[in-house]
């Protein structure tokens, strides 16, 4: 039995339905941040609290959990003891197939002028790596994909609370008038857990993550109804006509001024959206730059992902997150066959967020644009069964760029075998604490009272990790 | 850094403060006596090896300054007293010693934190451990050495001052105020004197009476969820009686969808869902019939400490409630809210899954009948309510002693008459055949430590449910009539053996074991049968499937010959779990959706043994049985009338089986063996307090509460908390979400929170009053209803006056109504009465959730339901978890993961988005204007019907014209009648009208 292999369904006929007369849904529209309308919510919205280094932040999410042995944190004992039993006492994993010490396929060679080592798997992300702060000491809670998707999202292992992007956008408001604040781009693969990894918890829907499909229509609700633009204006004028009747018969109550002034947004959002996934304007060497010439499919959609972010990003977004393409085969989850699906993961996202890091860089953006590249949880340095990893979390790899932290530092370390974090350990606490502070929020402040406490993403943890900031 | 700087340079005077009093160790005295080694050369390892070590690493954290997890490391005595889970050195015995598990990073602690020691400090501490903790130099006086108290421990004092609270405090009925003297007609029972008195200390007018169309829409929504039908708002306007008003209002209360309305809110509280999310979003069978349970129970108006009651313990009831009609148990329905929560796929931890478990079930057990927050005091005592740890342990006991069942519910009378019918009809085919051979004992051949071999007269220490395996495992002589491929037998059973099929194989039942703790690698059970299922349930998780748990469960199918068969239970040692010895009647999560096992076999189990080795195959043991047919052909050569007769017998009893109804499963509550819980300091199951027996909340149920008989405890749980003098909560909280329901913001305006962060009541006296009246009344919620809406202050109008919104700028004081944006179940169903889709059908299985090309993920079904849901109230579509209705997500419908009895109220573009472009709203807006046009009427007066139906209003002039030119403007641009009239009707959908009550 597998740990829900993803099993491609078949992305392209649903594209199609989604673009035919019954393809709609979307709860991602639930979202739409404005602040004049989520002001109706009662909610009064904490400015920053500190000047902030970052305005927006792109969470490239690495589903399944990549390797960090494989990928940015070099183990030469693996190589040595390879097919040998592990000589440390292992814990439960997902799975309880414990083979022997599996050695990476991969070279890692050192990279740019800090020299740091990366691995053959992301040449072009290592091409940048003296942009990137990595901490190699990395912990979660959770070894199942659910809880730990939660954990890294809302910083609870249970279903249901907000969304890192839901408390961002809480913190901060956004700062585009036409999208929502926290825009989630689907490439194909929603992690395990769901849509719950997006959403607003406890906090007003308005701040919900709003789940645009990288490809063909983006969400659903937002092509008119009508066949003709004409006609849904000559439509919402009657709608206008017969509210101001209301309010004049009723008399000003916030809440039915504000669903009025929700309309009017609602309106204007059904031309945003598609203005934002229209790549047309783009220059061929842009496109090329972030990989859309590549022959590989799973490519060329993370390639468009991390352009839109870019361009979510010039329109005010606060938070962006992307989610992986298909690879046909399985997330960044290999429980076995480990070289070719981290092979085709990899071939997916590394010339795209290469090219993303590239770009934002020459337009000046990425000094101000957080980009955090993270799985839920790192994997095994012994095998499951004989050519796979199972999951880790208690040791792995994220890396973290632009928006106020160091480029080309390394924080923290794993034991010999890349299993456990022993150096200057790093809680997902610790990285939102981070994350919300180069935003210039403080995450002991940033609280919303439910349930008879005052909730933080952070819980009653986290630490800045004050080290990689610039 | 500051504070670590500080600490390391504190830890070098220590060691330099040391080195000094060497010299004046006679002056000083010593602590000593633990043992220690006290020389010279100790003194100065100690000095020189250990204590910088401790004041650079741990001090920190554990000195002068903190003591996290109540230990501190800065004294000998300290470390020996330890902190909160024991002490923290052992001398001599490093294997032992927390200390030296923690900087190993073990199991329970790893310290430090954020970095593991370097390899030489871990064997330097370890070496100082394993000489016996030598200790250097301090003044007798100046130590910490007195045991530091748990920083996360309440004292007495604080208690009782917490418990000073006001919502603790005894209901109180106030005098009734005496007002509304200028005010003539206005107070028309007590609710409206309080909401006077109120008004006028704040020099507030109470708003004026809401037109009639206003109050029948407000009244048919707040009670039923749906619009008044255009005739039904005819008949209010026509009635002149001067209780038009009160008769209108029965009316509404009678109706069977008010239960729907109210049940509906209910399960907001109860974070109903009918699949359990996480990864797989596996089904979680049943949990409708919890639903129609509560729709029943509020129609029936049952009294809320009942309700209450039932569905803590709705299993144990020696009487419980029946199902008008069937017969069946309708109190047993309520437990099924236990288990509606969150269930992880295949969790690494199963014993912290299932306290992640208990911990969802304790919120909203505790948020849902106390409005207190009890889930806060899982680490620590409750930062501010008088709850403490040992409360939450104590009722974490009650959740650890209860497991899930598929119980069958059908009235026993009918189950009894259909097994004492088989039994007779059996036996008109006993008489006519030879005795049977008496079945041989197969040979065991047992290995390992002997759990259990049926050998009593009854089940003993088991735990029955359903009827499968009636009340005692199998006497000598029994045997059983049964059918295979080769037709009917007569099969012996031998005594001492676990058997669903005496009867017939077409009942269903589970025996479940005490609990044990896993000590061996295998649990063998000696098995025979088909269809059966044997599981091995560990710490209640009960999704047992691949991967990890697929070893638990095995599908005993291999027919009538005894074969051993073994679960392999050695990753779980150590823990508590059960034995499940299933024949229909249980989940079955081995495949890829969840299903409920078929009960047509039977499972039949001669012993169970602990071992650590597999069991080996069962001999093969000689068939007894009877051939029948073979009996009927023989005896046909001798005696043909005596075959017929024994042939009818045959038929007759089989067709009997044949007819047996399949029996009703309902997910319920069962008792297990009971267990009390310790406290898990920290919240962690690895550090374990005192044990804490099962008991209620102390500041509501007494410090000191007597043990409740085993077996019966959850039921002594259920007592106490309908005690209306201990437990003042019970009332006040659900009058309050009455209030809320019916006047848009509770008295309390945090429904789930009765504690000291909750909110304070607006309207203290009116509170209590309304709670006393509701345990007066015998706690009849229709009671409190009909107060509340027959109430002048609920008849107001909404319009806002500038005067008073300045003096009471939140309507704190309810001088007016509040104006309410629809919930999404009403606004889906007002789309679907406008159209004429809504299909009024109660109950029942729900119908599928329509699945958009917009939702994604894992465990997506692989069938969409309709787009309109069959035109079913919403309250029927499926509640799936990682499958949620986009829709009714825009409109704040809830995500089911904990009570939630103040929904948002959202406003944001996706509802307007949803209103103007979701195909379901376009086509039910076409499906209104079809049935407008289908009538033979003018334009304005199909107007006025489409009016009438959406806002209980015709049309007025301006609109009218507004609308009459819109059709004129469409028909110019080419569009047909049925076209325009559509797109009209998708107008009045978007209107603000359409979707608020005034």
């Amino acid at each position: 039995m597998h740990c829900g292999r993803f099993i491609d369904r078949g992305l392209t006929r649903r594209e199609l339905l989604s673009r035919s007369a019954n393809g709609f849904g979307a709860l991602a529209l639930a979202t739409l941040l404005n602040e004049q309308a989520s002001a109706a919510g009662g909610a009064s919205l904490p400015r920053a609290h500190f000047p902030a280094k970052a305005r927006n932040v792109i969470f490239l999410f690495m589903d399944g959990g990549p390797s960090q042995v494989d990928t940015f944190d070099p183990k030469p004992r693996l190589t040595r003891e390879h097919g040998k039993p592990i000589s440390v006492k292992t814990h439960p994993t997902q799975f309880n197939n414990v083979g022997a010490v599996l050695g990476s396929p991969w070279k890692f060679r050192p990279r740019g002028a800090s020299g740091i080592p990366v691995s053959d798997l992301f040449p072009h992300v290592g091409a940048r790596v003296d942009d990137l702060a990595i901490i190699r000491s990395m912990v979660s809670n959770f070894s199942e994909h659910t809880a730990a998707n939660y954990f890294l999202h809302t910083g609870s292992g249970l279903q249901g609370r907000p969304s890192q992007g839901a408390w961002a956008t809480y913190g901060l408001g956004s700062e585009s008038r036409d999208l929502p604040g926290f825009v989630v781009l689907n490439g194909g693969l929603i992690p395990p857990g769901g849509i719950d990894c997006f959403n607003s918890g406890f906090l007003p829907a308005a701040y919900q993550g709003s789940v645009f499909k990288a490809t063909g229509a983006p969400v659903a609700n937002i092509a008119p109804a009508e066949g003709s633009a004409e006609l849904q204006k000559r439509k919402l004028e009657l709608v206008r006509a017969l509210d101001q009747g209301m309010l004049g018969r009723v008399g000003n109550h916030d809440a039915i001024e504000a669903a009025i002034a929700n309309g009017e947004l609602a309106f204007r959002m059904q031309t945003a959206v598609p203005d934002l996934m229209d790549t047309r304007g783009e220059s061929a060497a842009t496109l090329r730059l972030y990989g859309f010439d590549d022959p590989y499919l799973p490519t060329q959609i993370y390639a468009r992902e991390c352009l839109i972010a870019r361009r979510l990003v010039e329109r005010g977004v606060r938070f962006v997150e992307l989610l992986c393409p298909s690879v046909g085969g399985d997330r960044w989850d290999q429980h076995s066959g480990l070289k070719s699906g981290h092979q085709n993961n990899a071939r997916a996202v590394d010339q795209p967020i290469a090219g993303l890091l590239t770009d934002l860089k020459a337009r000046g953006l990425l000094e101000t644009t957080l980009v955090v590249w993270a799985g839920e949880f790192g994997r095994t340095p012994m095998a499951q069964g004989t050519d796979g990893r199972d999951h880790n979390p208690f040791g792995f790899t994220i890396w973290l760029a632009g928006g106020g932290v160091k480029g080309g530092v390394i924080h923290g370390a794993t034991d010999d075998y890349g299993y456990h974090a022993i150096e200057d350990k790093v809680q997902i606490h610790d990285l939102h604490a981070t994350m919300l502070h180069l935003l210039g929020v403080d995450h002991k402040r940033l609280v919303y009272r439910f349930g008879g406490r005052d909730m933080r993403l952070t819980d009653v943890h986290g630490e800045i990790i004050t080290p990689i900031l610039a | 850094m500051n504070a670590r700087e500080s600490i390391g340079e504190r830890g070098v005077r220590a060691i330099a403060r040391g080195a000094l009093l060497v010299f004046f160790t006679q002056a000083w005295g010593f602590q000593a006596g633990w043992g220690e080694d006290k020389t010279q050369g100790s003194v100065e390892y100690f000095e020189k090896s250990v204590r910088p070590i401790l004041a650079a690493r741990c001090l920190g954290c554990h000195g002068p300054e903190k003591h996290k997890g109540g230990l501190r490391l800065d004294s000998r005595q300290a470390i020996m007293t330890g902190g909160t889970s024991g002490p923290a050195v052992v001398p001599g015995n490093p294997s032992e010693s927390a200390l030296v598990d923690a900087i190993n990073y073990g199991e329970a602690y790893q310290m430090p934190p954020k970095s593991k020691l370097p390899a030489s400090e871990i064997a330097a501490l370890t070496d100082w451990v394993k000489r016996g903790a030598p200790w250097g130099f301090e003044p007798s006086g100046a130590i910490a050495g007195k045991p530091v108290a748990a920083g996360d421990r309440l004292s007495a004092e604080e208690f009782r001052e917490r418990a000073r609270f006001w919502s603790f405090q005894p209901l109180k009925r106030s005098a009734v105020p005496r007002v509304g003297m200028g005010r003539p007609g206005w107070v028309r029972n007590p609710i409206d004197a309080f909401l006077l008195a109120a008004m006028e200390e704040r020099k507030l007018e109470p708003a004026p009476e809401a037109d009639r169309r206003i109050l029948i829409r407000r009244l048919s929504f707040d009670l039923l969820g749906l619009p008044p039908r255009p005739e039904q708002v005819a008949a209010f306007l026509a009635d002149r009686g001067p209780d038009a008003y009160d008769r209108l209002a029965e009316r509404l209360l009678a109706s069977p969808h008010f239960g729907e309305r109210q049940g509906r809110h209910w399960l907001d509280l109860v974070r109903y869902a009918e699949t359990s999310g996480h990864e797989f979003d596996y089904d979680i069978p049943g949990a409708w019939g919890y639903r129609d349970y509560v729709v029943r129970a509020f129609n029936a108006d049952v009294p809320f400490d009942r309700f209450t009651t039932e569905h803590l313990a709705g299993d144990l009831l020696a009487e419980p409630r029946r199902r008008f009609g069937t017969g069946s148990n309708e109190s047993i329905l309520a437990t099924g809210f236990f288990f509606l929560g969150e269930g992880t796929h295949s969790p690494v931890d199963v014993r912290e899954e299932e306290m992640r478990r208990i911990d969802n079930q304790i919120d909203v057990v505790s948020k849902t009948f106390l409005g207190l927050t009890l889930a806060c005091a899982r680490c620590h005592d409750h930062k501010f309510d008088p709850i403490t740890t040992n409360d939450y342990y104590a009722m974490a006991g009650f959740a650890r002693s209860t497991r899930i069942q598929h119980a069958v519910i059908d009235s026993p009378e009918t189950r009894m008459a259909a097994i004492r019918r088989i039994k007779a009809l059996d036996q008109a085919v006993l008489a006519r055949v030879p005795p049977a051979r008496p079945a041989i004992q197969p040979a065991t051949a047992g290995e390992g430590e002997l759990f259990e071999d049926f050998s009593g007269p009854s089940y003993g220490g088991w735990f029955v449910s359903g009827e499968a395996f009636g009340d005692r495992p199998s006497q000598a002589g029994d045997a059983r009539l049964a059918w295979d491929r080769s037709g009917a037998r007569l099969r012996p059973v031998a005594p001492g053996i676990a058997h669903s099929g005496l009867v017939a194989d077409g009942f269903e039942g589970v025996i479940r074991s005490r609990a044990f703790t896993i000590t061996s690698r295998f649990v063998n059970v000696l098995a025979m049968g088909r269809g059966g299922r044997v599981s091995v349930v560990v710490d209640n998780f009960e999704k047992i499937r691949e991967p990890i748990y697929g070893s638990l469960t095995r599908g005993v199918d291999h027919g009538d010959s005894w074969r051993w068969v073994s679960l392999d239970v050695g990753m779980w040692k150590g823990e508590l779990a059960y034995l499940e010895l299933a024949d229909g009647a249980v989940a079955d999560f081995t495949g890829a959706t969840t299903t409920i096992t078929d009960g047509q076999g039977y499972l039949a189990v001669d012993e169970i043994r602990f071992s650590d080795a597999r069991a080996p195959e069962a001999h093969e043991v000689a068939d007894h049985s009877l051939d029948l047919d073979a009996v009927v052909r023989e005896l046909d050569k001798v005696n043909s009338r005596r075959a017929g007769e024994l042939s009818r017998a045959l038929e007759q009893a089989r067709s009997a089986r044949d007819q047996l109804p399949r029996p009703t499963l309902a997910l319920a509550a069962a008792d297990g063996t009971g267990l009390d819980e310790h406290v898990h300091l920290r919240g962690s199951y690895r550090t374990l307090g005192e044990v804490v027996p099962r008991r209620f909340l102390q500041v509501l149920g007494g410090l000191d509460q007597a043990t409740a008989p085993p077996g019966r405890s959850r039921l002594d749980l259920a007592r106490r908390m309908i005690d209306p003098v201990a437990n003042p909560l019970l009332a006040r909280v659900i009058v309050n979400r009455l209030w809320r329901h019916h006047f848009g913001e509770g008295l309390v305006a945090s429904p789930d929170d009765f504690g000291a962060m909750g909110k304070k009541p607006s309207h203290p006296e009116l509170l209590d009053w309304l709670a006393t009246e509701l345990i007066d009344s015998g706690w009849s919620l229709k009671h409190l209803h009909r107060l509340m809406i027959e109430s002048s202050g609920y008849r107001m109008a909404s319009a806002p006056v500038a005067r008073y919104e300045a003096l009471d700028p939140g309507n704190v004081s309810l001088h007016r109504m509040n104006p309410r944006r629809l919930e999404a179940e009403a606004v889906r169903d007002l789309v679907l009465a406008v159209s004429g889709r809504l299909d009024p059908r109660m109950e029942g299985p729900s119908v599928p959730v329509h699945l958009t090309p917009f939702m994604e993920g894992r465990g997506r079904p692989s069938r969409s339901g309709p787009p309109d849901g069959e035109g079913r109230r919403t309250l029927y579509l499926g509640v799936r978890r990682n499958f949620l209705d986009p829709f009714l997500l825009a409109f704040d419908m809830p995500v089911p993961f904990a009570t939630m009895g103040r929904r948002n109220r959202s406003n944001v573009p996706a509802q307007a988005l949803a209103l103007m472009n979701d195909p379901f709203v376009a086509r039910e807006a076409r499906r209104w204007a079809d049935r407008a046009l289908d009538r033979p009427a003018s334009d304005r007066a199909r107007l006025d019907d489409l009016y009438q139906a959406a806002f209980a209003r015709p049309a007025g002039d301006a609109e009218a014209q507004a609308a009459l030119d819109f059709l004129a403007d469409r028909a110019g641009a080419g569009a047909t009648p049925r076209d325009a009239w559509a797109d009209l009707c998708h107008v009045l959908i978007n209107t603000k009208e359409f979707v608020f009550i005034e």
